[in-house]
């Protein structure tokens, strides 16, 4: 806006110059016509970081909890991508641990009470679901003694998922060989049928 | 919830839960309260990963479901909470407060309920007391009792509650007998329950808890199956069943705000002031509610009845001292009164305004120079100032004058307010005046800090990934070592394998080790600031 006021003649700015502090003969900066650097240089440097025993402390504590909690329940992996075809040994391989705590089914004995009363007043079955989840959720994050039973099996489940899983078969997991190995090798053998 | 938060919030719960609840934790911040099935279709994961990650973030108490806002028909909604999500920052500096006030066994129990959200008070105690004997020496185990007395403490000094019980939507009868429920929860009820608002929050219960800690050896996966499904079949019994603690962050902040205030007065002024705040502080503990303005007047016989016992100043020595205090022109202490020797209160809200300010004025000195900061401080302390005044009073140069103001004024750290003279606004007859606003200022420095935070995770991950092959390398040649070592091996097989790391790149390792703890110091320290200016702009609000 200046520049155009400047280049006209006319000298109408929307605010006045000498309160401003701009005196009659001086150029302003000129104006620049990209996006500013990613990594500016500072005229100041930072000062450095603070150091001593309680920030080494604290720096371990952080890096510890880091790790311990990768290995927690709480982290949680994305599915495995699926294979193009099902197969039969697909039952057999650990893909995800078995969360029956999830899987709640209406209608079990521990959560009897709290399902009757909101089947009763339920309008239909979509809702009723999604009021049984948040029952059952509630009731396994914030311990309800109506679910108690339930919610330990499931924190129980939680934390011992792989043994349980590795104790419902009495094969050995690697015995389920998918023969993917061996179907990949002949790509061009598309005719032949893959056992 | 400003872009920078939701990025910050992002990238803790992807460290720290993984990507999946980082995907639903975003949605849910970037849209506010949505339905189960919204989740799913807009962030295009499977029902049981979002129920899963739902699931976590509830039990860290990130996230409330409420009833829906169509009705009592409609579905339950759920709601990221950012304010607890950033809380992870602060988790070291929790964990090592709960070391200094209560040793090794309270920063157990604080990290162990820390990592999982919430807990029973006997699983807790089991948990401790194993992770305690494994480092004590052979033949000693901690008993179960010193780590229950330890954790009624926490709980009687507020640093642990309770979880509060949920009431849920569309039930008109609260199922649960508990005393605890608030009584005559209505189905839709839309306001959030502290849990202080439950009667027994800081109740211990009665738990049976006979035992000591068991101490893990090498016979431990046959032992870890046998326990594992003894604990699944035979569930033992304590008598806390559904009593779940969590960490009381409220209590953390109020002791790191004392704590500043302890340490400002140290540094501006001495030692001894520095214990008579700290005794002052000490005394009102119980008595100040978290939100008070100032704490409850005390008065001067009291403080000098209470002072530590090897400071032996004398009744005039500490009256001195006091005058020294309300006169200093920070105000951290008032008088509010003459009996018993003169009351006096310390003033917590203009303390954190105080320290606040302080912050603002070392961002601009350490960024800008030491005559912008002069100018920034001018301006805070005259309010409004004309172009001309700004030059005499900092006695600086017009035209250097003229350039600090407009860098600070174009990193929007002072403000120019316009007061016309006539109706128009005709800039002639205009008053142009710098003006500094410590409320927004801190806001924007505050988003700020976010933003550094955020490029600090950012950075460091960048770090560990351009790394990965030479870290990973690292950590399969200590694995052998350890497993070269454990089964007795010669020291020139140590040696061999020691040597398949060659100089350059145990350099490269030393480095790259270097800067990342760097730049996780960094953000603990950044965290600091972040702490003082939300305790600045929660006190404000609250005015």
């Amino acid at each position: 806006m200046a520049a155009r006021g400047r280049g006209r003649g006319r000298r109408l700015m929307s605010f006045s110059v000498e309160a401003v502090g701009i005196s009659r003969g001086e150029s302003l900066p000129p104006s620049i016509l990209q996006p500013t650097p990613l990594f500016p240089p500072m005229e100041q440097k930072p000062l450095p970081l603070v150091g001593g025993e309680e920030v080494e402390y604290m720096l371990a504590l952080k890096q510890e909890f880091r790790g311990a909690m990768r290995s927690l329940p709480f982290f949680i992996q994305p599915d495995a991508p699926h294979t193009d075809v099902e197969r039969y040994s697909d039952k057999y391989h650990s893909s995800e641990p078995a969360d029956s705590s999830l899987d709640w089914k209406p209608g079990e004995a521990a959560v009897a009470v709290s399902l009757v009363k909101v089947s009763l007043t339920a309008c239909f079955a979509p809702q009723t679901l999604e009021k049984k989840e948040e029952e059952v959720s509630s009731g396994e994050e914030e311990g309800e003694e109506k679910k108690k039973q339930e919610e330990e099996e499931a924190e129980g489940e939680e934390e011992y998922d792989e043994e349980e899983f590795e104790e419902e078969t009495d094969y050995i997991m690697s015995y389920f060989d998918n023969g993917e190995e061996f179907a990949g090798d002949s790509d061009d053998n598309m005719d032949e049928a893959i056992y | 919830m400003t872009a920078q938060e939701v990025r910050l919030c992002g990238l803790l719960l992807q460290e720290h839960f993984g990507d999946v609840v980082e995907k639903v934790g975003t949605h849910l911040l970037r849209n506010g309260a949505q339905h189960l099935r919204a989740i799913v279709q807009e962030t295009g994961t499977p029902m049981d990963l979002v129920k899963k990650s739902l699931c976590v973030l509830i039990q860290h108490g990130a996230c409330a479901f409420s009833s829906g806002r169509k009705g009592p028909g409609s579905p339950v909604e759920y709601q990221a909470s950012f304010e607890r999500i950033l809380r992870i920052l602060r988790y070291p500096r929790y964990i090592y407060t709960a070391k200094t006030l209560y040793g090794d066994t309270g920063e157990l129990i604080i990290e162990e309920l820390l990592q999982r959200g919430h807990m029973t008070m006997s699983s807790t105690v089991k948990t401790v007391a194993d992770r305690l004997t494994l480092n004590m020496e052979e033949g000693h185990s901690m008993e179960y009792s010193e780590v229950s007395n330890t954790f009624s403490k926490l709980v009687e000094t507020h640093f642990l509650q309770r979880c509060p019980p949920v009431e849920v939507a569309g039930k008109a009868v609260s199922a649960t007998p508990d005393p605890a429920t608030t009584p005559g929860a209505p189905a839709n009820n839309t306001t959030p329950s502290t849990p202080e608002s439950f009667a027994d929050c800081y109740k211990v219960p009665h738990v049976t808890l006979i035992g000591r800690g068991k101490r893990r050896n090498s016979s431990e996966d046959g032992e870890d199956q046998r326990n594992a499904k003894r604990a699944k079949e035979d569930p033992e019994t304590h008598g806390d069943e559904g009593i779940y603690w969590q960490v009381n962050f409220e209590r953390f902040h109020l002791h790191f705000r004392d704590q500043a205030i302890i340490s400002a007065v140290a540094n501006k002024l001495d030692q001894t002031s520095s214990e008579i705040v700290r005794t002052m502080l000490r005394m009102s503990e119980v008595t100040t509610p978290p939100i008070a303005t100032c704490t409850q007047a005390l008065s001067a016989n009291e403080i000098f009845r209470s002072l530590p016992p090897n400071y032996n100043i004398s009744r005039p020595i500490l009256d001195q001292y006091l005058t020294l205090l309300v006169d200093d022109p920070m105000e951290f202490v008032g008088k509010s009164g003459d009996s018993g020797g003169g009351m006096y209160v310390v003033n917590l809200h203009r303390a954190l305004a105080n320290l606040a300010r302080a912050t603002l004025e070392s961002v601009v000195q350490e960024r800008f120079g030491s005559r912008s900061a002069r100018i920034f401080r001018l301006l805070l302390r005259k309010r409004h100032l004309e172009q001309k005044q700004v030059e005499d009073f900092a006695m600086i140069p017009a035209k250097e004058a003229k350039d600090m103001l407009y860098t600070l004024l174009s990193e929007n750290l002072v403000q120019l307010q316009e007061i016309p003279k006539t109706p128009d606004h005709a800039p002639s007859r205009t008053f142009y005046l710098y003006t500094v606003n410590q409320l927004p200022t801190a806001r924007m420095l505050l988003q700020n800090c976010f933003k550094t935070v955020a490029n600090l995770i950012e950075r460091r991950l960048f770090e560990t990934k351009e790394s990965k092959r030479l870290l990973e390398k690292s950590q399969r040649i200590e694995a052998i070592l350890a497993s070269l070592q454990a089964s007795g091996a010669e020291p020139e097989q140590l040696t061999e394998v020691e040597e398949m790391i060659t100089p350059p790149e145990k350099q490269q390792l030393e480095s790259l080790r270097h800067h990342i703890n760097k730049l996780d110091s960094a953000e603990n320290q950044v965290d600091e600031t972040i702490f003082l200016l939300e305790s600045y702009i929660k006190a404000m609000k609250r005015l």
